[in-house]
């Protein structure tokens, strides 16, 4: 197939030549589009997973010859039934922005020059192996993502942890779902969500933990929106720290005060046990309760550590802690009123409705994390509203395959593909499924995401190799890490699609493939696997992630742990990572039923999906003669904890007297480095901007579209005013959307972190403003 | 009924803004219970079209859409149209707003024109896929191509009757793009008072790979 290389300005007076007679001569159209010449015209359609968010939207793919020329939302797949959103339908285009990056570039005397992509991959195992020599196995890392397909981030652990021997394995994920992790962890034992989006159509009450699903999760808030309709008895609270679309189509919209969930959640549990809305029988039988350590900080100074102590306490010891949160007290707090708690808890309590909680980034993205996470599932399992169709407490995730990649794979530095690197069984494991000496894996973790920044900016790491993932545009605390980065003596790789802020630090830019250019597997927010084939021909010396990694490991001599040919490869590491996984609590299914269908549920147990984990009646894993068996807790028991409110690691003070805030909008997905390069989603959202109340706005004296100094301990940068726009935070605060390259609003943001789940919190650092 | 009719009188001579009221119900669940909503392509959805439609609706063109402007607000045939005119930039806590208008049509004064019908009024949620221009430069020049829009007038023989050239997904309300004032030009029929559109009009999908008849042993 040829490419049409006409100019858009020929091809657009000639199409408006032709549209003229287009009125004349029906039966022929005309719009200004840069049409293919030259195929049959015909469309095929091929399956995929959705490249944007976490939902994991079923997307069909029309192909014209070798081109993507449509989508589709796919009607097999139970995720959007047909639907996509707007980044969904526009998806295909992504793949040809102009700048594609389709060459392997290397950084020769200063400047970036293309090479053979070969001689790249021979630049960056030769770097890995002096790097090991001069500094040791811990001065290299991997820095990866939720984007990664599961190849992707298998092959990179079993190279690093397996082969070379240093846990310095992230990715993007620990920035977006670390807290979810520790939260299921710390409460379930177990990760991931135990209910499924069938949930969606069982539930009464739909509840939104500081979640703008309408922008951030679209189709799965059409699935409650048409839920509402269909039903009239559904009831949607959005429960938030910003005006939001989420707000709007919300039944009620409720306000807190930032980081102060914590105290409303107790408030709620406060309320459940004095009305006695308890299910006794559920937490007699499926809980206990337990505390933890308090005032454990905030992170922000190096070398950081925390390790948390629990401790099992009685009921009457829980109740008694909740003294503190009676509705009146947090009202104080957090700005809800004493009413609106109680209308919340009453939701929760009622034995008659089906709730289920919703959140994301907002609880995910927060110095008490975790704890929110584990205060959350208190309510629900006081209740006994969990596992049960309508009744749950849901996770969701903002990537592609941040389940599947990054905590089935287990791409972080504590983590294995099953278990951690401190349990010897677990590494015994990984050691005789990867065939490496059980000495190569070591039981100590190193460097969390933040943390690896810091390494790389001290000196301790000296090689990073980034795929799939932007940090310069989205680590907190920017300008430190840059100039990390830029730091004589440090060697970065960068495997992208486009140029971008990061590749701009680069020492080596690999041209990857992008989505369905290549074969793979992504894992969505319900534990569903979902396959794609390799359905269009990447442009270039471009390769996929897995491959760049094959390909280095056997310049590293690693041909044995790394032995597949090109045809067959994808199918053969499903095949070896799979046996990980081989039980009833997390059997993924084999590769050629994956290939068939549009997404299959784990654990799946003897041909079936699995629907609401934990459950007797759905899930095989469950001990048989009890309803429910929380088999991730050695007894078979949820832990319900008392967890303290604490206040953010930054508030707004007389100097900076302002909340800082950073989000997503439905346009673009994280930093833009794709859906920028969609031409209708950036005309309809072409730049970045600051929200503000419009009664901060008129006391600044600043009118829509006039430019503000947004300005921190760390950073400034100056942005226009959006008022009364697609969002309005409440007084004393202001929200910056991140995609923007050219508006790096995270050189202004804190990298202050969970220090159970070490996920740092980009929602709530102190600001002021001034116009500009 | 009654009412709408009075209403349509003035909407279709122009004085009325906005649009019928009331008339339209939300569909009811399935007449047949035990089978699955959406079955044939959501083939009750035309009907219900059809029933809650004055015929006045279904007629009559002002002439202004054309299918070149249609297709110039779309990336590829089938994709999600860009709004194309000012919506306000919040999003003022009614969401349906957008279906005001566009649930059943009517003639917009600001606009001087009649609002086309969208054929999903179930989906609420409308800036999930329909976003405006804000403006119409680049990020980055695209090398994206897409396939021509499906010919029309595809009849098999001289008078018989066209075959559907688009996919039903989404788009099996007949009646809501093919009839009444603000129908594309080129697309409009003048028989909608027949209603069972699917009676004469079948998919044939045009991009879609054509299967011939063998027969099997």
């Amino acid at each position: 197939m040829k490419i049409n290389r006409r100019s858009f300005i020929k091809s657009a007076a000639a199409s408006s030549a032709l549209a003229a007679a287009g009125s004349i001569f029906p039966g022929i159209s005309f719009a200004e589009w840069k049409k293919q010449e030259s195929a049959s015209g015909k469309i095929n359609w091929q399956k995929a997973p959705c490249r944007f968010c976490g939902t994991g939207c079923g997307v069909l793919v029309g192909m014209s010859g070798d081109r993507a020329v449509a989508v589709k939302g796919d009607p097999n797949c139970s995720v959007n039934k047909g639907l996509c959103c707007v980044k969904g339908f526009h998806s295909v285009q992504a793949l040809y922005g102009k700048d594609r990056l389709k060459k392997a570039q290397v950084r020769k005397n200063g400047k970036m020059v293309e090479v053979p992509i070969s001689e790249a991959l021979d630049v960056i195992a030769a770097k890995i192996q002096e790097t090991i020599k001069k500094h040791g196995k811990d001065s290299v890392s991997m820095y990866g993502s939720g984007q990664w397909t599961i190849p992707d981030g298998y092959v990179a652990s079993k190279l690093f942890k397996g082969c070379l021997g240093t846990n310095n394995v992230e990715a993007n994920a620990r920035l977006c779902m670390a807290s979810a992790v520790t939260g299921f962890m710390t409460s379930f034992g177990i990760d991931e969500p135990m209910g499924c989006y069938e949930d969606i159509e069982a539930a009464d009450v739909m509840i939104t933990w500081g979640n703008n699903m309408a922008e951030m999760h679209p189709v799965l808030f059409s699935r409650m929106l048409a839920s509402r309709k269909r039903k009239q008895n559904v009831t949607i609270v959005d429960f938030a720290t910003r005006t939001t679309r989420t707000s709007q189509a919300a039944d009620k919209s409720i306000l807190f005060k930032p980081n102060t969930d914590l105290a409303v959640a107790n408030a709620i549990c406060y309320e459940i046990i004095r009305n006695d809305w308890v299910n006794w029988d559920f937490v007699k039988k499926h809980t206990t309760f337990h505390k933890g350590k308090t005032n454990i900080g905030y992170g922000t100074e190096d070398h950081f550590s925390f390790k948390d102590k629990p401790e099992d306490i009685t009921f009457e010891e829980y109740k008694t802690f909740l003294e503190d949160y009676t509705p009146e007290k947090v009202q104080r707090i957090s700005g809800v009123s004493a009413k609106d708690i109680k209308y919340m808890a009453s939701l929760y309590g009622d034995p008659e409705k089906k709730v289920t909680s919703f959140w994301c980034m907002g609880m995910n993205q927060h110095v008490r994390g975790t704890w929110i996470q584990n205060l959350v599932y208190n309510i629900h399992l006081l209740t006994g509203k969990i596992s049960t169709p309508g009744n749950s407490p849901f996770s969701l995730t903002g990537q592609p395959s941040a389940c599947g990649t990054v905590r089935e794979v287990g791409t972080l530095t504590n983590r294995l593909p099953h278990g951690v690197v401190m349990n010897e069984k677990d590494r015994k494991m990984a050691a005789e499924i990867w065939d490496v000496p059980l000495s190569n894996i070591d039981p100590k973790p190193t460097y969390h995401t933040v943390e690896m920044f810091r390494a790389l900016d001290r000196g301790d790491i000296r090689f990073m190799w980034i795929q799939v993932t932007n940090p310069m545009v989205t680590m907190p605390k920017l300008k430190r890490y840059r100039e990390g980065c830029l730091k004589d003596d440090r060697f970065i790789v960068v495997s992208d699609v486009y140029p971008t802020p990061t590749t701009d630090v680069a020492d080596v830019i690999l041209p990857a493939s992008m989505w369905v250019e290549q074969e793979g597997l992504f894992g969505n927010s319900e534990r569903r696997t979902q396959h794609f084939d390799a359905i269009v021909p990447g442009p270039g010396d471009t390769m996929s992630d897995t491959w760049q990694i094959i390909e280095v490991a056997r310049r590293l001599g690693f041909e044995k742990q790394f032995p597949w040919g090109e045809d067959e490869y994808i199918g053969k590491i499903w095949e070896e990572y799979r046996r990980f996984h081989d039980s009833p609590k997390h059997n993924m299914a084999p590769y050629t039923v994956l290939k068939e269908r549009s997404g299959v549920q784990w654990p799946f147990v003897n041909g079936k999906e699995t629907r609401w984990r934990f459950n007797t009646k759905h899930d095989p894993a469950c001990k048989k003669g009890t309803e429910f068996d929380f088999y991730g807790k050695k007894d078979g028991k949820a832990w319900i904890w008392a967890r303290p409110y604490e206040p953010a690691a930054e508030s707004p003070d007389q100097e900076y007297d302002f909340w800082l805030c950073t989000g997503r909008v439905i346009e673009h997905w994280h930093t833009g480095s794709m859906t920028r390069r969609v031409p209708i989603l950036h005309n309809a959202m072409p730049e970045s901007y600051v929200e503000l109340n419009p009664e901060d706005a008129a006391d600044l004296g600043v009118t829509n579209g006039e430019n503000v100094k947004i300005i921190s301990r760390r950073g400034d940068i100056v942005m226009k005013a959006s008022i009364n726009g697609r969002g309005v935070p409440p007084r004393g605060s202001v929200f910056v959307p991140f995609f923007d390259e050219n508006y790096l609003i995270n050189e202004v943001t804190l990298d202050a972190f969970c220090p159970i789940s070490k996920q740092p919190d980009y929602k709530k650092c102190a600001v002021r403003l001034e116009k500009a | 009924m009654k009412q709408a009719d009075t209403k349509l009188s003035k909407v279709v001579t122009g004085f009325a803004a906005i649009c019928l009221t009331g008339a339209f119900m939300v569909l009811p669940a399935n007449a047949a219970p035990g089978i699955p909503q959406g079955f044939d392509s959501d083939g009750e959805k035309i009907f219900k079209r059809y029933d809650n439609t004055p015929l006045a609706a279904m007629t009559g063109t002002d002439g202004k859409r054309t299918l070149n402007k249609y297709y110039e607000l779309r990336q590829y045939p089938g994709s999600p149209p860009r709004v194309p005119h000012d919506v306000p930039t919040s999003f003022s806590g009614d969401t349906l707003k957008c279906l005001s208008c566009h649930e059943r049509g009517g003639y917009d004064p600001n606009q001087d024109a009649y609002a086309p019908v969208t054929p999903h009024p179930e989906y609420v949620s409308c800036f999930q896929c329909h976003v405006p221009q804000r403006t119409q430069k680049l990020f980055v020049e695209t090398e994206w191509q897409s396939i021509k829009p499906p010919k029309l007038g595809l009849s098999e023989m001289g008078g018989s009757p066209p075959p559907i050239p688009h996919s039903l997904q989404i788009r099996e309300d007949c009646i809501a793009c093919h009839t009444g004032p603000a129908a594309v030009a080129e697309i409009r029929v003048e028989h909608a008072s027949r209603g069972n559109c699917r009676q004469c009009h079948v998919p044939m999908i045009a991009t879609e790979i054509r299967k011939e008849f063998t027969r099997s042993k």
